[in-house]
């Protein structure tokens, strides 16, 4: 059994001659969770459809289970789309056996399924509720049953997380980590990073259809300088304490003078605050910044990726 | 063939499901029945009308009057069995049920005594203030007729009606005068009354004969032009089953695009399998209908040819040739080749449109292109020979419709084999094309705008060359 599950090799897509995905390679492999992240219009979905096999490259490979991304392959995976909607006039345990036996699962075991995973999501009285009488948020949850009732071994999901509120952005959280423990491998694009810190073991950054970075999230953080913020009560300059350290700069926070330390490698907070103690300067504040993925997005990509907030209203 | 056959099974129960499948099953018998029923039922719920006619020449144009109407019933009841006897035959049973059944449209119009003839005693009646004792019970006079000659071979009606739609009675009143003066003004002549009889029955016999049968058996009936009638009214079905069948798939399609669920579907299934799905699932619904509709039919002809042929009855041999494999086997071919091509393109159309607005520019041309057929149809009718239906037949969109009705004809075989492979190869272009066009419709990488470029990209490098 190969480790690795999805692979894509130098893979290209061009639309009217704008191009979409740049000689994107990269690998998945089995039981890892596996974050796809780069702002709107990077070509997260286009590769993501290449990967299923619904897009076919203008040029490069894609391995899907060792081969071509043939129907036998798409069996074993699950697929969430970014654009989402199921037969509204359906009952819901009708649509989430359709797509079971669309993926090879029995009937009487589709159904079995499908009304255990609505119990666990809380919805198992609307089973034989048309869909069209649903809330979004109820609807986008059938769906993702629908995407994991026949039990994949790769999970793919495009944006997952856009379009619901924080409650049932940390309730998918939860599907997500429960899945991986059922040993399930899992793709996963966003632009927001929040979700990826928490969840990924690998992250892949794409930025106009280009891999930028392709490593584990505490690689992309090592990615951004570290910081400390500091204030002092007489405003000292501390450039020349602290320039074996690193590179200190004036900024202002709510109309405060504060210093930024960007700390110079192999330098450390500790190594700061024992040279600021020891000239006796009289520290306000004196913060270690936590580096976040969103920075190593910023640092690794050259323009910001979005808040949480900001997505709700894409 | 697992996703074709899931797919298409979900179309058919999703069509079955809704109110307009039922409706459209029922349709054809109840419009059966409707067709049957109401025009007797228009002809049993026409009112009786009462009318009173007063003679002011002392009864010699009264007399004239029914002795013609009297005329007119005989010579019409005669016709009607003449035709019920080339029909049915020389049955007894039939003809005396016949007998019992013949109603005239005129019988409805019934003399009553008002008890006087004075117009301004009968104005009330006529203008409905008030009615007279009828068999009917209290009615209004629908008309008062007064017949006059002020000066001899001038006749004159003067006719009293408060409705001015209904002529029955004020032409059968006029015909029969008509007819009474022009024989009086004969007779005058000097011709014998016997003569003028004789010269209105004289009318040629015609033979109509078709050269490719032996002279004993070749003598054209009714039952030979049954088939490109057949053909004709098969042409019609297919193009209305085709034209309701594909509105299905194009609204079907414009909804699923709507719910957004294409691309789900395409990380299950390959463009082509959701496609060809689609087309079965919606040909499962029509072949259904058209299954029911057609038992019925069949059912109910084939009750009345075993009760015909039982009873000798020539007709028979007509519904026989109603339900020939010569014409039922063509219309099977046609109508599959006809709804895969209509099919796949108005697939393809609709998913190139997010709403029914936006498949309606890029309808209209197809709709043009689908309606041609029909006016080519009537003309085949009386010319099937003519270039234009020849040509026309040739062309692969409106070989199914064009073809049902010159195949009746003795059309050449290299017509019927070479229209037939340049229509199923353009079925098969058609469904490659629709497919290309369907994977990009569905990931919204074309839209009705993408199609209005190609033309217009077509328009541009036309006028550069």
């Amino acid at each position: 059994m190969t480790d690795t599950i999805l692979a894509l090799d130098g893979v290209s897509k061009t639309f009217k001659s704008k191009p979409a995905v740049t000689d994107l390679s990269l690998e998945v492999r089995r039981g890892q969770i596996t974050g796809f992240l780069g702002p709107n219009g990077a070509g997260k979905t286009t590769s993501l459809r290449m990967s299923l096999g619904i897009l076919a490259p203008d040029s490069g490979q894609v391995s899907l289970f060792g081969g071509p991304p043939r129907a036998s392959a798409l069996d074993r995976v699950g697929f969430l789309p970014e654009e989402r909607g199921i037969y509204r006039k359906m009952k819901v345990i009708d649509v989430i056996v359709f797509f079971a036996r669309l993926k090879g699962v029995d009937t009487a075991t589709a159904r079995q399924r499908g009304l255990v995973m609505l119990d666990e999501f809380g919805l198992a009285d609307v089973a034989d509720a048309k869909v069209k009488t649903l809330s979004k948020g109820m609807a986008q949850k059938i769906q993702i049953i629908a995407t994991l009732v026949h039990e994949p071994e790769f999970i793919i999901l495009d944006e997952p997380f856009s379009g619901l509120d924080p409650v049932n952005q940390s309730a998918l959280e939860q599907v997500v980590r429960k899945q991986a423990q059922a040993g399930r491998t899992i793709l996963f694009s966003t632009h927001v990073m929040e979700h990826a810190e928490r969840l990924c073991d690998k992250i892949v950054l794409i930025a106009k259809g280009r891999k930028a970075f392709d490593g584990t999230v505490s690689e992309a953080l090592a990615r951004v300088p570290r910081r400390v913020l500091l204030e002092t009560a007489d405003c000292a300059d501390l450039g020349s304490i602290l320039s074996g350290l690193g590179s200190v700069r004036r900024e202002s926070e709510d109309g405060r003078d504060i210093q930024v330390v960007e700390l110079a490698a192999g330098a450390d907070a500790q190594d700061v605050l024992k040279a600021l103690v020891a000239k006796d300067v009289k520290l306000t504040r004196f913060e270690p910044v936590r580096a976040q993925l969103h920075d190593a997005f910023v640092q690794l990509v050259g323009s910001p990726a979005e808040t949480p907030a900001q997505s709700e209203t894409v | 063939m697992r996703a074709i056959y899931l797919i298409a099974r979900r179309e058919f129960l999703s069509y079955v499901a809704t109110w307009g499948f039922w409706l459209s099953l029922l349709s054809v018998p109840m419009f059966m029945a409707l067709g049957f029923g109401l025009p007797m039922l228009i002809e049993s719920s026409q009112p009786t009308r009462y009318y009173v006619l007063v003679d002011e020449t002392g009864g010699r144009l009264e007399a004239a009057v029914y002795d013609q109407i009297d005329r007119s019933r005989e010579e019409e009841v005669e016709r009607r069995r003449d035709v019920a006897t080339q029909m049915l035959g020389d049955n007894p049973q039939f003809q005396a049920a016949l007998e019992s059944s013949i109603q005239l449209e005129d019988d409805r119009y019934v003399r009553i005594d008002a008890g006087t003839t004075d117009l301004e005693a009968l104005r009330p009646y006529l203008t409905g203030a008030s009615e007279l004792d009828t068999q009917d019970g209290a009615q209004p006079l629908f008309a008062a007729i007064y017949l006059s000659e002020p000066a001899p071979g001038d006749v004159r009606i003067d006719y009293w009606s408060n409705n001015l739609t209904d002529s029955g009675l004020r032409s059968q009143i006029r015909n029969a005068l008509r007819d009474q003066m022009q024989l009086q003004r004969l007779v005058e002549a000097g011709v014998d009354p016997a003569l003028i009889a004789e010269a209105d029955n004289l009318a040629p016999t015609v033979r109509e004969l078709n050269p490719e049968r032996s002279a004993d058996a070749a003598e054209v009936t009714e039952g030979d032009r049954l088939p490109i009638f057949v053909g004709v009214a098969t042409a019609f079905g297919l193009w209305i089953v085709i034209f309701s069948v594909v509105n299905m798939l194009l609204s079907a399609m414009i909804e699923e695009k709507g719910n957004k669920v294409l691309e789900m579907m395409l990380a299950s299934a390959r463009h082509h399998e959701i496609l060809v799905g689609k087309l079965l699932g919606v040909a499962a619904v029509s072949a259904t209908l058209l299954v029911f509709w057609g038992g019925l039919a069949s059912m109910a002809g084939l009750g009345a040819q075993q009760v015909m042929s039982a009873a000798d009855i020539p007709a028979a041999d007509i519904l026989a040739a109603l339900f020939s494999p010569g014409l039922i086997l063509p219309a099977i071919g046609y109508f599959i080749i006809g709804y895969l091509m209509y099919g796949a393109l108005f697939l393809a159309i609709g998913s190139l449109c997010e709403t029914i607005q936006d498949a309606q520019s890029l309808m209209s041309p197809m709709m043009l292109v689908m309606m041609v057929p029909l006016f080519l149809v009537m003309m085949a009718i009386d010319a099937p020979d003519s270039p234009i239906v020849t040509v026309a037949s040739w062309v692969p969109l409106w070989t199914p419709f064009i073809m049902l009705v010159r195949l009746p004809q003795d059309i050449g075989l290299v017509d019927i084999v070479g229209t037939t492979m340049t229509m199923i190869a353009m079925a098969f272009a058609v469904i490659w094309g629709a497919g290309v066009l369907f994977r990009m419709g569905a990931l919204n990488q074309a839209n009705q705008d993408t199609v209005r470029g190609w033309f217009k990209l077509g328009g541009k490098k036309k006028a550069a060359n």
